[in-house]
């Protein structure tokens, strides 16, 4: 009877620190001011919006895709993210990307738009006002 | 507003049956057929409501928010039908539905049971008084009208007969960032439009359209059965309080039995049609990307499944007298998939994962948000308390004693492994709450050796007897399915190429698996095939995981740029593009690809793009070529036609406002006036231009020109002017018409004639998948074992 929980608890234990482990492993925490992911080595997972008066680059030797985000300071990063140009890119709202910071630019692999079906609502709302 | 009044309706009948049932629960005499009666009117007033929705979609009345934001004229039938569910009232709706209906029949199931009806139907009801709520007209009712929140809506939506009325100034908004016109529709628009005798339905003529990635069979059929799996665990949830309301504990079991296999079934194929969806249209290449709303479907799953194995175990052991073994775990089971997937909901529709998915969530606004804690909270509080509660008396009745080569303990171990996979799930998936998240990767390499302890479990246990079996005995059963284990193993090496050791166990514990419950089939087969469930079951799932190791471990992928009438080698295959066709009424485009395997005949892979409508973005659809031991995947990136490269003006880019100028290739350019569009074509989304007025003046001669930009049917062009005297050529690329701020691109005209032969060039992206045919095999044939094992223990249910 003892035993049976002794060996539950052990494996219990070695399963739990596994867990704790890897998700410390592959945490990747969200960040909106840039001049923390400027600073940081990590992996970030930064978001802010496209700075569209300053357009996008799309590279088709090296497949990658530049353009400047800002946060909601308006500070503002440069960004290469490695692959193709979103589909939503232009419409969306906010974007998300995930990379590191290097060299003066974020280096992004992974890149997320969020377009809210109700965007319409707040881009006309900041228009009329 | 019919609609409104019969979800209040449907709310105060639900109430009401609930309370019946409540007396009738306390021994009342006289209320179980009110009960009963309000409960079918509360479901017959569902169905209407949601037989009027449907109708309100298919009739196209734009009147009502819900069907303005996902539908349009154009949608033929079979996809109005996916507007029911696209959006988060239509889901609730569809999960109020299913839920209703399920639980006619599981009234008059628990009816023939003894005094089960009112304990079970106590809990029944109070869920479907919350999804009822929901859908109120207080939160999420797909019945709101559109101007109860205050829309813009655009002018291309609006009926343009109406753009010279005078009050429509009033409601006119127009976004300097797009250059598009939005009509305000609010109460006061209502009220005007109701005074000058206008119906709504002749204002707004078209809706917004629906999401095109929706736009498929997949989508169709997709959510209909996953909430149909979402509603089903209401039902174990409600056996487990009624068991715990009556403090007896073994009968329930019996009577839960067929629901939570049927539901876990049902479950298990809408989880996996999303990512038979996500494979087919979605063109990242894979079907299983751990997002949250996978996830927060499949950690319900993984609970009921645990459960299902305990349940099994405490039904065996129940024949030695008393309850049974694993009571407790049972309980809290089943109530913990309910309370899951309550959470997943919260997770999904409160907006709390805003960043973390490629699914775009509305922030439903505060009252949704806090009405989901109080839903979650409520069912999680009232399942625990119940448990709480009756502790003590548990912890007397139920048997605990253990032999270790028992298959009761291997059932078990299975359970707490499956338990462990729903933990991992969970925990990462709510880590965006706390600002945190995971790659992929955790889940992962969790999973790895958690799957490969699952198979062998799998495996084993089945071969081990009830109570007690000896090592011999074991040895002696496993006998052929080891031998054939080997076998595999050693193809496996030799031809698969298989070196990675964690694969090779994977595989290896699949394929054992595969290999004992195959020969226990073939024994069944031949004896009394409705005990066949389990195994086959089991069979689908060892199937599943080689799969999986198969099309995720094995797969190879490269990005390849295809010029027209060249072909490539790719991945031990020659592609190669032979040109386009359009499609549906030139609305997409069919890129079509050759590809040849060896020297076979050449198969056609025709991957789609287009401009969605809908979100005004480019939308790209894979195609595959599938086949039993590998899928050919190709994703489209882009097509250039090289026609752009010829004639886009080369030169430099000045950004001028009015009255500016610039010297440039000699000569000098001044922005002399700004030309302004026409204003009410433009608000009314017909064609119209717009531009700049230079002078050039280069060597004393002075030449005024129109650099434009036209907007027709066909979108916007930019229409450059060369001016031959001075020797340029300058196109505009950009102008802002409240701010009048122009680009302009100029340049040499001598140094542009240059002659260029434009090349047609595809990009795709190529992946081989092999072996993913025996993910969707295995889990065709997993979910008809659960069917089978569902009618098995639908008759036992009775004794």
């Amino acid at each position: 009877m003892k035993n049976k929980y002794i060996f539950g608890g052990v494996i219990a234990v070695v399963f739990l620190g596994m867990m704790v482990y890897l998700f410390t492993k592959t945490n990747i925490q969200y960040e909106s001011d840039f001049a923390k992911v400027m600073s940081s080595e990590h992996t970030i997972k930064a978001t802010g919006s496209w700075v569209k008066e300053k357009s996008y680059e799309v590279n088709k030797e090296n497949r990658t895709f530049a353009f400047i985000m800002k946060d909601a300071h308006g500070k503002e990063m440069e960004v290469i993210y490695s692959g193709i140009m979103p589909n939503n890119f232009e419409s969306a709202q906010s974007i998300v990307v995930t990379g590191k910071y290097v060299n003066g630019k974020f280096q992004a692999k992974d890149i997320l738009t969020k377009c809210p079906s109700k965007y319409q609502d707040k881009q006309s709302a900041a228009a009329s006002s | 507003m019919a609609g409104s009044i019969l979800i209040t309706l449907a709310l105060a009948l639900s109430v009401f049956s609930m309370i019946m049932y409540y007396y009738t629960y306390r021994g009342a005499q006289n209320t179980l057929s009110l009960a009963r009666m309000s409960y079918h009117a509360m479901a017959m007033l569902v169905i209407i409501a949601s037989a009027l929705l449907m109708y309100l979609i298919i009739t196209h009345q734009y009147q009502y928010e819900y069907v303005y934001s996902y539908s349009n004229d154009d949608l033929p039938f079979g996809f109005l039908l996916s507007t029911f569910w696209a959006g988060q009232q239509g889901s609730f709706m569809l999960w109020l539905l299913v839920t209703a209906l399920i639980g006619v029949f599981l009234q008059s199931y628990t009816g023939k049971r003894d005094d089960l009806e009112p304990r079970v139907m106590i809990f029944f009801t109070l869920a479907t008084t919350f999804l009822l709520a929901m859908v109120s007209p207080l939160l999420k009712n797909p019945f709101a009208y559109i101007w109860s929140e205050p829309m813009f809506i655009e002018t291309a939506k609006i009926n343009p007969a109406y753009f010279s009325a005078p009050f429509m100034q009033n409601f006119m908004f127009s976004d300097p960032n797009s250059g598009q016109n939005f009509v305000k529709m609010s109460k006061e628009l209502y009220s005007t439009l109701v005074e000058a005798g206008i119906p709504i339905g002749q204002f707004i003529i078209h809706g917004k359209g629906l999401n095109p990635l929706l736009q498929n069979f997949w989508m169709q059929i997709h959510p209909p059965i996953l909430f149909t799996g979402f509603a089903m665990t209401t039902v174990p949830f409600a056996f487990a309080m009624a068991a715990l309301l009556k403090n007896d504990y073994k009968d329930w079991v019996r009577q839960s039995f067929p629901w939570i296999l049927a539901g876990s079934g049902i479950l298990g194929l809408g989880i996996m049609l999303g990512g038979y969806w996500a494979y087919g249209v979605l063109g990242w290449g894979g079907y299983w990307a751990w997002d949250p709303v996978e996830n927060a479907s499949l950690v319900p799953w993984l609970i009921s499944v645990a459960g299902i194995h305990t349940m099994l175990v405490q039904r065996k052991t129940q024949s030695q007298g008393g309850f049974g073994k694993f009571v407790k775990t049972n309980l809290l089971l089943s109530i913990l998939a309910y309370v899951m997937v309550l959470y997943s909901t919260f997770l999904t529709r409160s907006g709390v994962l805003g960043d973390a998915s490629v699914h775009s969530f509305v922030d439903p606004g505060a009252y949704v948000y806090l009405f989901l804690i109080i839903f979650v909270g409520t069912f999680l509080l009232l399942g625990v308390g119940m448990i709480a509660y009756r502790w003590k008396f548990l912890e007397a009745h139920v048997v605990s004693e253990e032999n270790l080569l028992a298959r009761e303990l291997a059932l078990f171990t299975a359970a707490v492994a499956l338990g462990a996979s729903a933990l991992i799930v969970a925990v990462g998936t709510s880590a965006p709450i706390f600002k945190q998240s995971v790659e992929t990767k955790f889940y992962n390499e969790m999973h790895v050796p958690l799957a490969i302890i699952i198979g062998l479990l799998n495996g084993f246990s089945l071969l081990l007897r009830w109570r007690a079996s000896s090592g011999e005995d074991i040895l002696k059963k496993s006998k052929y399915s080891l031998m054939a284990t080997g076998i595999f193993a050693l193809l496996l090496i030799l031809f698969g190429k298989v070196y990675d050791i964690m694969m090779i166990l994977l595989s290896l514990s699949s394929a054992f698996t595969f290999f004992v419950n195959a020969e226990i089939a073939y024994k069944i087969f031949k004896g009394n095939r409705k005990m066949l469930g389990a195994y086959v079951a089991h069979i689908g799932f060892a199937l599943f995981l080689l799969g999986v190791v198969g099309s995720s471990a094995y797969s190879k992928q490269s990005e390849v740029d295809l010029t027209k009438g060249k072909p490539v080698n790719v991945l031990g295959h020659t592609l190669e593009f032979t040109g386009y066709t359009p499609i549906e009424n030139n609305t997409k485009f069919e890129f079509n690809v050759s590809v040849k395997d060896g020297n076979s005949n050449p198969s056609i892979v025709k991957p789609v793009m287009f401009m969605s409508q809908f979100n005004n973005s480019l939308m790209r659809e894979p195609d595959i070529l599938e086949g039993f031991t590998k899928d050919f995947y190709i994703s489209p990136l882009s097509y250039d036609d090289g026609s752009q490269a010829a004639s886009k003006p080369k030169g430099n880019t000045v950004t001028l406002m009015p009255d500016e100028k610039t010297s440039i290739e000699g000569a000098q350019v001044t922005y002399a006036d700004f030309i302004k569009p026409d204003m009410s074509v433009m608000m009314s989304g017909g064609n119209f231009q717009m531009g700049a007025k230079l002078i050039v003046t280069k060597n004393g001669k002075s030449e005024t020109i129109e650099a434009l930009m036209k907007k027709d049917g066909q979108g916007v062009i930019f229409v450059p002017v060369e001016v031959k005297d001075a020797d340029l050529r300058v196109g505009l690329t950009k102008i802002d018409p409240t701010t009048k701020k122009a680009d302009f691109v100029i340049g040499k005209l001598s140094a542009s004639t240059e002659v260029f032969q434009p090349q047609e060039v595809l990009a795709i992206n190529v992946s081989t998948k092999p072996f993913i045919s025996l993910v969707w095999i295995g889990v065709a044939i997993a979910v008809s074992g659960f069917f089978i094992s569902t009618l098995r223990r639908l008759k036992e249910s009775w004794t």
